[in-house]
């Protein structure tokens, strides 16, 4: 995405304090999001922001290089993963999105709701990261064409 | 219909905010000051009781303005 | 025209301010929304959706019709930005001859 680092030292340093907490953060909103505030949307939103600063401060070279191409597949993929848990319940005879027709093994169906909410939550935080990652690779990406950076 | 001193407050530091960015001749700082709209907005919403929607807020603020100071980095409009 | 305008904001800022006295107060038993169907779901949400989150099994399960079709929304606006943004010269009016290859 950005081929050179963003800031000067302080900004570098700073981001680089930044980036595990906002990671390990994100994970716990999205598997804390059923009994305290947060969900897909934040916890989406909270790892962009840890790829996005990882990549400002180390340009090319960073460990989450994810580009244009394949974060725009990853958001389908986090699409598909919502519908599809939607669909499974139809093929096992419930109505569309009905969780408690989830072919799990559990003893109450509060427990399988549960776990058709958090699959359903990680479909929407691959979607929004990588919507988000997508829109500024694709600013980025084309003033970098355009040479004035 | 009860209302809060704090709560008037925000709410009026609110408008001024918005019409700090309007009238900004320098774009820059419009996008810092922005950035104050968003914790305003925060604020606002953890006292009226929605944690939800104020952590969405707070996180969507901070992504919003890094992506006007990557554009604005990248357009090389640092200042008028 | 400017007066104009600024006469119509002002007439409408003075409507809107003089309806908002009327709105039932915030957290009123007595309103529309807190009559209905929100005491349903406040009272019905851990034992439907196993979620001790209301707003989470609100979202997720009551209306997931609504979250799937926002995450379609989502998926579609990064797909406009990368279409509209990506240096392509298809279908675009050349600025030099030499743009055509």
């Amino acid at each position: 995405m950005m081929k050179d680092p963003f800031g000067g030292i302080i900004l570098n340093i700073a981001f680089r304090v930044l980036v595990p907490f906002s990671i390990v953060y994100a994970v716990y909103v999205l598997i804390f999001g059923e009994i305290s505030p947060g969900g897909g949307f934040q916890a989406g939103v909270a790892l962009s922001v840890g790829v996005v600063f990882s990549r400002l401060i180390l340009g090319e070279d960073a460990p989450f290089n994810i580009s244009g191409a394949s974060a725009l597949i990853l958001a389908g993929i986090g699409t598909f993963i919502f519908v599809f848990t939607g669909w499974i319940s139809v093929l096992t005879g419930g109505h569309f999105l009905d969780y408690g027709k989830l072919p799990l093994r559990m003893e109450h169906v509060n427990e399988i709701h549960a776990m058709g909410i958090l699959s359903i939550e990680v479909g929407v935080t691959l979607c929004v990261m990588a919507t988000v990652i997508t829109i500024l690779d694709a600013i980025v990406k084309r003033s970098d064409d355009n040479g004035s950076a | 219909m009860q209302i809060y001193t704090i709560e008037a407050i925000l709410l009026l530091f609110l408008i001024f905010i918005t019409i700090c960015i309007i009238y900004s001749r320098d774009i820059l700082s419009s996008v810092v000051v922005y950035c104050g709209f968003s914790l305003c907005a925060v604020l606002l919403y953890l006292m009226m009781g929605a944690p939800d929607v104020a952590f969405t807020e707070a996180v969507i603020g901070t992504v919003t303005t890094i992506f006007y100071i990557v554009a604005l980095r990248k357009i090389d409009r640092w200042c008028k | 025209m400017r007066g104009l305008v600024t006469i119509l904001l002002a007439v409408l800022t003075g409507v809107f301010c003089t309806v908002v006295s009327f709105l039932p107060p915030i957290g009123s038993q007595d309103s529309a929304p807190n009559t209905h169907i929100t005491p349903v779901y406040i009272s019905q949400s851990e034992k439907d959706t196993g979620s001790p989150n209301v707003v989470t099994g609100t979202l997720a399960d009551y209306r997931g019709f609504d979250t799937m079709w926002e995450t379609s929304v989502m998926f579609l606006s990064g797909l406009t930005v990368v279409l509209i943004l990506n240096k392509s010269t298809v279908g675009r009016r050349p600025e030099k001859e030499d743009d055509y290859e």
